[in-house]
């Protein structure tokens, strides 16, 4: 009997707190139409931000929140539309977060903002902006863009970005890049790894530049790329047979730089750490 | 009227004053009239800017402030000295904090640039070890930027310092190198991603990422 009572008892409070949460939640769709190359905003200060493309020439915004400690303002000026999320009296982090999922037209550009993250971007062609202090950020999937990230200690993963102009900074976050490819990657850190996975496309020009963090690069054999790699105080490892170069602007030192070039070296790479290791592998 | 309706006729009311509805959104919203007063202030700085080419004197004070408290000027302090953070938050509002980083950054600039000039690189090599110092150490204004993220977001205060660690670990090795090495342009490039980096992490303390 006394079990009974206590089920019935922990039934109620599941229920009613389920019931608070529904309420509490609050989801919310704006749309907006919109030409060609329009630009989208989407300033959070907590929560996620995902953009992936409309089937038309609309930009349609859903965004979630859990309290009403945050309201979403938006507005639409021709062809610039801005999401924000505002923060209302009482809010901090717990209780002022929102999430937001948006489609927006395959060429519009985008800029994305958010303290916490994760930001997600995927199947673009337009310029995509993304910044947040721990954001995780994960951009897919584009081809013809400008890249930019920026993050504190947030992670950033790019996967799939063809001729793109890439530019990374972090400051302790993990960069890693798979298959991406374009006339301008640069990635600058401080003590967060850097991974590239890829064949370094041809004729661009790659520059990852970090203090303590590894630089570990996997490239197939039939790569095209002429590579300079240098760490000042830490391991360089090369498993790539390279053509070694003649002039370089550093002394080669066995074990902690090496430059050479593979076929015909279309693409100019440049891998340099202070303390970090660097290791170019091949796949 | 609401705040995004105020925006729109913002350069109106910058040009002619606006209309009786701007005034009044404008005295019943603490947000506006903020907006409103840095922007005045920004256009007051600009025509004293404009007025003459040498920055105001107010400039100098600053920057010699910041050197005092960083020991490169030794001179005695006044006894009882305060931050010069009100002061500069008074003027510059949420801003504030881009006067003492302006002025870390142009240092660091200003010796990277001096290094490239001809004759430059004797002295230069003179007097960065001290201000590399200073900085790679982390300074006064670090230390206010963390007291800020503690009050704005306490949550983020490890991670802000952890990272202005590594960071100020980043400009003091690639300032040694540059010293080593004054003409390595790769040296160059490396300290002024330090400093970027610096910056960023400033830049991202300082705007609406948080609360």
């Amino acid at each position: 009997m006394q079990r009974s009572q206590y089920a019935t008892a922990l039934t109620v409070v599941v229920l009613v707190m389920l019931a608070t949460l529904a309420i509490a939640e609050t989801k919310k769709e704006y749309r907006f139409d919109v030409g060609a190359k329009s630009k989208v905003s989407i300033i959070n200060q907590f929560g996620g931000v995902s953009v992936k493309p409309s089937p038309g020439n609309f930009v349609l915004v859903s965004a979630t929140t859990y309290s009403d400690k945050v309201e979403v303002d938006q507005s639409q000026s021709g062809n610039r539309v801005d999401v924000q999320s505002h923060l209302l009296a009482g809010a901090n982090a717990e209780n002022s977060r929102v999430d937001y999922e948006v489609l927006v037209p395959a060429d519009a550009s985008v800029s994305l903002e958010s303290a916490t993250g994760p930001l997600r971007a995927e199947r673009l062609h337009g310029d995509v902006e993304a910044e947040g202090a721990n954001a995780a950020v994960d951009v897919r999937d584009m081809s013809g863009s400008h890249v930019h990230v920026k993050t504190m200690a947030g992670p950033i993963t790019l996967t799939n970005i063809r001729d793109g102009h890439v530019e990374i900074d972090s400051v302790s976050g993990d960069v890693t890049l798979n298959s991406v490819t374009g006339p301008l990657v640069r990635v600058s850190s401080t003590s967060g790894r850097i991974q590239y996975n890829g064949d370094f496309g041809h004729a661009g020009e790659y520059r990852f530049n970090s203090h303590s963090g590894n630089i570990d690069a996997t490239i197939p054999e039939d790569a095209s790329v002429d590579v300079k790699a240098q760490s000042v105080r830490g391991l360089v490892q090369n498993d790539v047979p390279l053509q070694p170069k003649v002039h370089t602007s550093f002394l080669v030192k066995e074990g902690s730089s090496f430059a050479g070039t593979i076929n015909k070296a279309a693409s100019s790479v440049w891998l340099r750490t202070f303390s970090g290791k660097i290791h170019l592998k091949k796949r | 009227m609401t705040c995004a309706e105020f925006q729109r006729e913002l350069p109106e009311y910058m040009e002619e004053g606006g209309n009786a509805e701007l005034q009044a959104h404008l005295k019943s919203c603490s947000d506006c009239s903020g907006l409103v007063t840095s922007l005045e202030t920004i256009v007051r700085e600009a025509r004293e800017l404009q007025a003459s080419e040498e920055p105001s004197p107010r400039v100098w004070n600053s920057i010699e402030i910041i050197l005092r408290q960083e020991k490169l000027i030794r001179e005695p302090a006044p006894s009882g000295r305060r931050s010069i953070l009100p002061s500069l938050r008074q003027r510059w509002g949420a801003m504030a904090w881009l006067v003492p980083t302006a002025a870390a950054l142009l240092v660091g600039a200003g010796i990277a640039l001096y290094q490239q000039r001809p004759n430059g690189g004797r002295m230069a090599k003179t007097t960065t070890p001290a201000a590399a110092t200073t900085v790679a150490n982390g300074d006064a204004s670090d230390e206010q930027l963390l007291q800020e993220v503690s009050v704005r977001a306490p949550l983020m205060r490890a991670a802000y310092e952890s990272n202005l660690r590594d960071v100020n670990n980043y400009i003091r090795d690639a300032q040694d190198s540059v010293n080593a090495n004054p003409n390595d342009e790769e040296a160059q490039q490396a300290l002024m991603d330090a400093y970027g980096q610096k910056s960023m992490i400033y830049e991202m303390a300082l705007d609406r990422s948080l609360p």
